[in-house]
């Protein structure tokens, strides 16, 4: 009785949990692709794209990856053989287990005869191999620090509810025949931690189980040409499918950056638990969105986190599609006005041409607005006392002062090809580069740091080389933009 | 002769010609390349935002191939100007060193300053040498114009990246010339290609692309040839998409130099990408004797 009452109360939470995440793939949408994506354009567009995929030649597709990717994890195996033994290890004495144990009151097993009252070998050793793989889970993810590997509440939590499940499972067959009491107790643990994990696994990292599959498939028979609608589909569901296995931030290119500037979101895999819980809500405080949007922005769109993710997410198409929505919602980005902004170049033909420039006007705007002398070309400027302070901070290549010996001979403006771009530089550019130089020199910040020329700087260091006085040009426009980059990121806290 | 080949993150996923192409040519003259995958990104993109960042981008690079007691053959031109600046600058302030170090030393790495890097091209032109490479090709291009380009960050500041003459460059021209093909003379040679602003500031990175072009033009180029992916994407994606916008209304393609040097060796044309690029380079293989 208390048996079937919580299973079926088990089984009715599982249930709608089922529902609703399922139905999220199709209620919730992400990134600049959302718009006109209505559930009820989304839903006929997936069964149609499901029908057509089963009577094509591609269902040869799904089936070898199905068997590789699926059932033999051959992604995993490529890129880690320890976390492929202990993928392995849990998922096959798990299903062992499920389809043998957990179920064996609705699929009589034939193949072994009753268990009651003897110690079940098969039992024993499956549990054995899954306590093997969360023995290795924890010696990863505890043990051995994989660097930048981050382990959330979640990661925990799974970890020590499959660990009850096991040990009390194996600690119920030890019992079984010595002692009655101990046996009732570890069975309502057992029992108990079951349900408990089967009710809440819709709404857990479990839930791969079934989005993993659903996303590897998904991937392997859909292309950039796939009806916009699906692709919206997959990738909401794609975030289900992300196990947090911390593969993709592994081989991230960038990744070694958040050693030195500790936002997380720099780390693909924590972008990924990021939205996971973004979509749900869409709202962002200030400080929350300039973290993901410098993360966003902060990649080299190398691919290898496509290439590695072990449950086949197409990051490439989710950061690209994510990155644009990021980047429009105000806020500025001064990463924008970087070569990380090289790719988005290379690929505005898939943008809206309308908006395009929107981030990239915000960004330069909030860099040089705050030096507003650069502006007021009326103003008389006082020399004295020159700002020091400023002159010394500005010396982190030890090649910056230099600008002292800076005699105004404009060679370094002649030859620059910025310069040279323009009928009247000064108009677009602000300050030429010998003028930035020479504020320098006065130590007037506001008129070094606020030129659009800083920021228009190809970095080809031709006029470095061609200064007679060996002022180290581009050399020292880097370092003022690294110090307004600072100034307005401070200001913006 | 090995290295330990760095490979950046363009290459790989945009650039393969580049790649298919060095690796074909390093094949053939013997030289031993090294894979790392844990090379990552050189730091050259953050630099104009987080100094600091940068040089630990790069120091991790350098330590990593220290680690394999190898120097570094970097293929793109950014990303070599990038890890000698940042090499430099660890050898020059030990206080970042050791705050570079101790970032490191999580993962058990240390930069020490023992490995050089090198640009694929200064490889072939100093380690391997002209004499040799013209010993080893074995058709000869003929009547045709090449457009060398130099690629700022290789070039420049010669004081750190020592990679030529910064005002009178020749490496690149003689390399070229050893395949049979006529390295022109064109005025602006030496200038940027532009892509260092290509989605910062769409207009101004065209324009100083598209004077590029029609200055090798003018000159008569047939081809532009670059060691870099930076500028080959540059000349050949993005000289598309002007040409698209009618920005442009005539194009100079661009090749990567391995290509044209392979194809001297009697290298077939598949194995060195020709067939990946967007502008139409069909009639290159023509000008070979
Ligand atoms: S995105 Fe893929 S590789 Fe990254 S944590 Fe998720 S499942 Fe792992
Ligand atoms: S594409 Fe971006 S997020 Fe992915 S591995 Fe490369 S740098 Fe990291
Ligand atoms: S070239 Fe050198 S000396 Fe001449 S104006 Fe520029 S920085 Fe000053
Ligand atoms: S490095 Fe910048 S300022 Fe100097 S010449 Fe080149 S574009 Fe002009």
């Amino acid at each position: 009785m208390f048996y079937n009452i919580v299973l079926y109360a088990a089984l009715t939470v599982f249930g709608i949990g089922l529902i609703y995440k399922i139905s999220g793939w199709f209620r919730f949408s992400i990134g600049i692709h959302a718009k006109n994506k209505t559930i009820s354009a989304r839903i006929p567009a997936a069964l149609k794209g499901l029908i057509a995929v089963i009577f094509s030649q591609k269902l040869g597709t799904l089936i070898r990856v199905f068997i590789m990717d699926v059932l033999f994890q051959i992604r995993v195996l490529k890129n880690d053989k320890l976390r492929w033994l202990m993928h392995m290890l849990i998922y096959a004495g798990f299903m062992f287990l499920f389809f043998t144990h957990a179920l064996d009151r609705v699929i009589p097993t034939s193949l072994f005869d009753r268990y009651y009252l003897k110690l079940n070998p098969f039992l024993l050793f499956s549990g054995c191999l899954v306590i093997s793989g969360i023995a290795i889970a924890v010696y990863r993810r505890f043990i051995l620090k994989v660097p930048r590997l981050k382990t959330n509440a979640m990661d925990q939590y799974v970890i020590i509810l499959l660990a009850i499940i096991m040990l009390s499972g194996i600690a119920l067959e030890s019992t079984k025949l010595t002692s009655y009491n101990h046996y009732q107790k570890i069975w309502y643990i057992h029992i108990l931690t079951c349900f408990l994990g089967l009710a809440y696994l819709p709404f857990s990292k479990m839930f791969h189980l079934f989005t993993t599959p659903a996303s590897l498939l998904a991937n392997s028979v859909m292309d950039k040409n796939s009806d916009p609608a699906n692709i919206m589909t997959r990738q909401v569901m794609e975030l289900d499918s992300c196990t947090h296995c911390g593969t993709c931030s592994f081989h991230c290119s960038v990744a070694v950056a958040f050693d030195s500037i500790g936002n997380e979101n720099i780390l693909p895999s924590e972008r990924m638990t990021f939205l996971k819980d973004y979509i749900t809500r869409k709202n962002i405080n200030a400080q929350g969105l300039a973290a993901i949007q410098q993360g966003i922005y902060l990649c080299t769109n190398c691919d290898r986190c496509t290439i590695n993710c072990p449950a086949g997410i197409n990051l490439r198409d989710l950061w690209f599609n994510v990155r644009e929505e990021m980047i429009q919602r105000g806020h500025s980005v001064s990463l924008m006005l970087t070569p990380f902004s090289f790719y988005r170049g290379l690929k505005q033909q898939e943008l809206d041409p309308a908006q395009y420039d929107n981030p990239l006007h915000k960004a330069e705007k909030d860099l040089t607005d705050p030096f507003e002398l650069v502006n007021k070309t009326e103003e008389i400027i006082s020399l004295t006392p020159a700002n020091r302070e400023f002159k010394e901070s500005a010396d982190l290549s030890t090649r910056t002062g230099t600008y002292s010996y800076c005699f105004t001979c404009e060679n370094c403006s002649t030859v620059c090809p910025v310069v040279g771009n323009y009928e009247n530089p000064q108009e677009y550019l602000d300050l030429l580069p010998h003028q930035i130089i020479r504020s320098m020199g006065f130590g007037v910040k506001d008129l070094a740091m606020g030129s659009r020329m800083l920021w228009y700087c190809l970095t080809c260091y031709q006029c470095q080389e061609h200064c007679p006085q060996g002022v180290k040009v581009t050399d020292i426009f880097y370092e003022l933009k690294n110090l307004a980059a600072k100034e307005a990121s401070r200001s913006s806290e | 002769m090995k290295f330990a080949l760095f490979l950046g993150c363009n290459i790989p996923v945009r650039v393969q010609q580049y790649e298919l192409s060095a690796r074909a040519v390093l094949d053939k003259l013997g030289i031993e390349v090294v894979e790392n995958s844990e090379f990552k990104c050189c730091g050259n993109p953050i630099r104009n935002t987080d100094n600091k960042t940068f040089i630990l981008m790069a120091a991790r690079n350098l330590a990593l191939a220290e680690k394999q007691g190898l120097d570094m053959m970097v293929l793109c031109k950014c990303c070599f100007g990038s890890l000698k600046k940042a090499a430099h600058l660890l050898k020059q302030n030990p206080s970042i060193q050791k705050e570079v170090n101790g970032m490191l030393a999580g993962e058990g790495l240390q930069y020490k300053g023992t490995s050089e890097v090198k640009h694929f091209l200064s490889v072939l032109y100093h380690d391997i040498g002209i004499h040799a490479l013209k010993e080893k090709t074995t058709r000869s291009f003929k009547g045709i114009k090449i457009a060398t380009h130099y690629g700022c960050h290789a070039l420049r500041p010669s004081d750190i990246t020592g990679f030529d003459n910064p005002v009178a460059p020749v490496l690149f021209d003689e390399l070229v010339s050893a395949t049979g093909a006529q390295s022109i003379d064109w005025p602006l040679k030496l200038e940027c290609c532009g892509a260092p602003l290509l989605g910062v500031h769409d207009s101004l990175s065209m324009g100083v692309t598209e004077r590029k072009i029609i200055d090798g033009k003018q000159a008569g180029a047939d081809y532009l040839c670059v060691a870099c992916p930076y500028c080959q994407m540059q000349f050949d994606t993005v000289q598309q998409m002007m040409v698209s916008a009618q920005k442009l209304n005539q194009s100079l393609p661009s090749i990567v130099f391995p290509q044209l040097l392979g194809l001297a060796m009697g290298i077939d044309g598949n194995s060195l990408g020709l067939s990946r690029h967007v502008l139409d380079i069909s009639r290159l293989e023509s000008f070979l004797e």
